[in-house]
């Protein structure tokens, strides 16, 4: 369960938070969602596909990290074995939350940063003088380095989701996304299907003409497109990883 | 006047009229000036600015989510703009004794139903569980009031198959502006003062009182029951079928919810009354409630009271003394043929029975799909297509008046004389009267109906027969096929009890998925 609350100095100055990754702290993931923004990064480790909030029925772009619900195949013992983790899991334990803003006209919203007090991560180091995890606050009350950051992320996020709007609508106009099942037989003969996934529509592309491609290329959505295509690449590593596993 | 069929004028503008048009007008494409391309197709729609439309037929069939989709309508702007919600089949209560008694009618088919019919190994359990209920997961999902799909579901595709409730009035003006600018269909805003006929007796064109003389070389009769074209201009007559459905008069309200998140029934629910039944169909912004009945079986007064009384227990006192209740008188019965030289008449026009199984829409998109796809190339060959329709649809209307009629037969009431009339011998068709025989000693099923043209699958047929209590005999010989059946019935049973867990528990309501689709809408993939 989450019970997020706003970040303050005085509520939450004792609290370290863990960046280790591990089953425990909620990582082993099958999915999660990621931007355009870091997609080059996220193609080089993971797969992308396309998926619907079962809430919304709206499609985003996920980076897939296993082959069935709370497998991630890149969580060992020591950690998460890869070169990028994408945003979405490392904003963990914070959230950008809204909040009436009074400077703003009636019923406007700014966003603050939230952090979720039931996380497994969370350490209160108040009077015990533990220096594991990251301290949230400086001694002075400043923001330390690594809220900073963190903070950053969670920026990258909040634009990230209003671009992928843009994105997924743009894909969905010219209908270059299809459902498609993957269908994945690994070396004891185990069948995986994994449905409810949808994928670039080569075909549907390749017939693209030029003022869209044009128009593609200037929003930055063509690079975004293949980076995805490419993505595909990714599979076989983790098919390799699941194999190992198996023995 | 040209001999190719190229001018296809619709006389009236309700949900018939506009339906039909655009039906015909996705499957036609509409020539603009481009004469390089040869097309020279146009479809012009003529409705009075000063009539009305009635506004019946607020429960669709599944088909129409195909109707729609071909039309190239998003299922969303369709459930925004009409105030839709979604119909699984309907609750019949009553019906049997006049009791509490419930049964339902889904639009899904048993399990399996192509490969075993189950109807046979559910006689032995039938004092354990209902008919609908063993064989598939629907019933249960009316009893919960829940969607028969999620938000993350494609648009016009399903978990349990359903249709629509919609609000007609909303209905006829979406499809309009459909029509008019995506589809190319001419609209034009006048009253018909006469009809001009050819030499050969065909409509040359109709005259109006604002826009001249309209020139057509096919014209369909979407006018409402008084059939302007060819009731009115051809003389066609109205086949009476008052002495089978006795039900010629409805009080129509329209009742607001008490709460804006009250749940939204998912089926239409039908309770028999002394001398008719009540409807009740559940929009996200009203409830349509509505009694429809014999005149000669029943008073205006006791029917509204009767309607009221309904209205009180099932909303609330207060609801019962603010509605308004709308008559609607009507001749049960359809014309002697639909389609006569140049003429072509759908909806009200062609005729109309009570609304038992909301055949009215599924009959608009029935005639006005055969029109489009068998749109006669010249004048010889309309006489050959007219004969066609004629034949086709002559029989649909056949079936469904023997199908609605199915409900009455089989009710053990006998209260009132109205019931015990039902059950007379001289008002049970004879096709009718040959199947509840041979239903006595096998049950229907989807091999025993060879016509592709059938309106009401068996499986309709099995939810009647077995929800209102029929039994069809157990047979005294044994086959051999019979051990190996009904190991795999019982596996198929136990495969339906856990399919409706699964359902239930994973379906929004009704009201909730509609409050999504208006919110995030559904997704074309």
């Amino acid at each position: 369960m989450s019970n997020y609350q706003i970040l303050s100095k005085e509520a939450h100055k004792d609290l370290r938070v863990s960046t280790m990754r591990s089953a425990e702290y909620g990582d082993n993931i099958m999915y999660t969602m990621t931007f355009p923004m870091e997609f080059r990064d996220i193609q080089s480790c993971y797969p992308i596909f396309f998926c619907k909030d079962p809430e919304s029925g709206q499609l985003y772009p996920a980076a897939l990290m296993g082959f069935e619900q709370e497998q991630n195949l890149f969580l060992s013992d020591s950690g998460w074995d890869a070169s990028y983790i994408p945003m979405m899991v490392r904003r963990h334990p914070f959230l950008i939350g809204f909040q009436a803003d009074p400077d703003g006209p009636e019923g406007a919203t700014k966003p603050v940063v939230s952090i979720d007090s039931d996380s497994p991560r969370l350490i209160d180091s108040a009077g015990q003088g533990t220096d594991e995890g990251e301290a949230l606050f400086n001694q002075d009350g400043s923001p330390s380095d690594f809220l900073q950051t963190s903070i950053g992320a969670l920026e990258s996020i909040h634009r990230g989701l209003e671009h992928n709007k843009g994105f997924i609508a743009a894909l969905l106009e010219h209908e270059l996304l299809e459902s498609f099942t993957l269908k994945i037989t690994l070396n004891d003969g185990s069948n995986n299907e994994l449905m409810g996934f949808y994928t670039i529509a080569e075909q549907k592309l390749q017939a693209l003409d030029g003022d869209t491609l044009a128009k593609f290329n200037a929003q930055g959505y063509l690079q975004s497109i293949y980076m995805a295509i490419a993505s595909f690449a990714r599979l076989r590593p983790m098919i390799d990883k699941k194999n190992a596993q198996l023995g | 006047m040209s001999d190719h069929i190229n001018r296809v004028v619709i006389v009236g503008g309700g949900t018939a009229g506009w339906l039909s048009a655009g039906i015909i007008a996705a499957e036609h494409c509409i020539g603009s000036d481009n004469s390089s391309s040869g097309n020279r197709f146009q479809l012009t729609l003529v409705e009075s600015p000063d009539i009305a439309t009635i506004g019946v037929g607020e429960g669709t069939w599944p088909s129409m989510r195909s109707t729609l989709q071909k039309m190239g309508i998003s299922e969303t702007d369709f459930f925004r703009e009409c105030s839709a919600s979604f119909k699984q089949g309907t609750l019949f209560n009553g019906w049997r004794t006049g009791a509490d008694d419930i049964y339902t009618h889904p639009f899904t088919a048993p399990q399996s139903y192509t490969e075993v019919n189950l109807a046979p190994h559910w006689q032995t359990a039938r004092e354990q569980i209902n008919f609908a209920q063993a064989v598939s997961p629907q019933s249960a999902l009316f009893a919960g009031k829940l969607a028969p799909k999620q938000i993350s579901t494609p648009e016009y595709a399903f978990n349990v198959n359903y249709g629509y409730h919609l609000d007609a009035a909303k209905f006829a003006e979406f499809l309009r502006k459909h029509c008019v600018d995506k589809l190319g269909v001419t609209h034009i805003k006048a009253n018909v003062t006469a009809i001009n006929s050819a030499e050969n007796g065909d409509i040359a064109s109709i005259a109006t009182d604002s826009q001249g003389n309209i020139e057509g070389d096919l014209f369909i009769d979407c006018s409402g029951s008084r059939a302007l074209l060819l009731g009115d201009h051809f003389g066609i007559p109205v086949s009476s079928k008052s002495d089978v459905l006795f039900n010629n008069t409805a009080l129509a309200a329209q009742i607001p919810y008490s709460d804006e998140n009250d749940p939204i029934e998912s089926c239409t629910l039908s309770t028999a009354q002394s001398a008719g039944w009540i409807w009740e169909i559940g929009l996200p912004t009203r409830r349509g409630i509505g009694h429809v009945y014999s005149s000669d079986h029943n008073t205006e007064e006791r029917a509204s009271e009767e309607l009221l009384s309904y209205i009180a227990s099932t909303v609330s006192q207060q609801a019962a003394a603010a509605a308004t209740l709308r008559k609607v008188q009507f001749s049960p019965g359809h014309r002697a043929k639909f389609w006569h030289k140049n003429c072509v008449a759908i909806g009200m026009s062609a005729g109309f029975i009570e609304p038992l199984e909301a055949s009215a829409l599924v009959l608009v998109e029935l005639s006005a799909a055969m029109i489009a796809e068998q749109l006669p190339a010249n004048r010889e060959v309309m006489d050959l297509v007219a004969k066609r329709f004629n034949d086709k649809f002559l029989y649909r209307w056949d079936r469904i008046i023997e199908f609605l009629k199915l409900h009455y037969v089989l009710s053990q009431r006998r209260d009132t004389e109205y019931w015990r009339d039902n059950c007379e011998a001289s008002s049970i068709p004879e096709p009718l009267q040959d199947l509840l025989k041979l239903w006595r000693h096998q049950s229907p099923w989807h091999r025993d109906t060879n016509n592709a043209d059938e309106m009401f699958p068996s499986a309709s047929f099995q939810y009647v027969l077995y929800g209102m209590d029929f039994e069809t005999l157990t047979s005294q010989t044994q086959r051999r096929s019979e051990q190996a059946e009904r190991l795999r019935a019982g596996s198929l049973f136990q495969e339906n009890a856990q399919r409706t867990r699964q359902l239930q528990s994973s379906l929004p309501t009704n009201r909730d998925l509609i409050n999504k689709i208006h919110t995030f809408g559904f997704q074309k993939i």
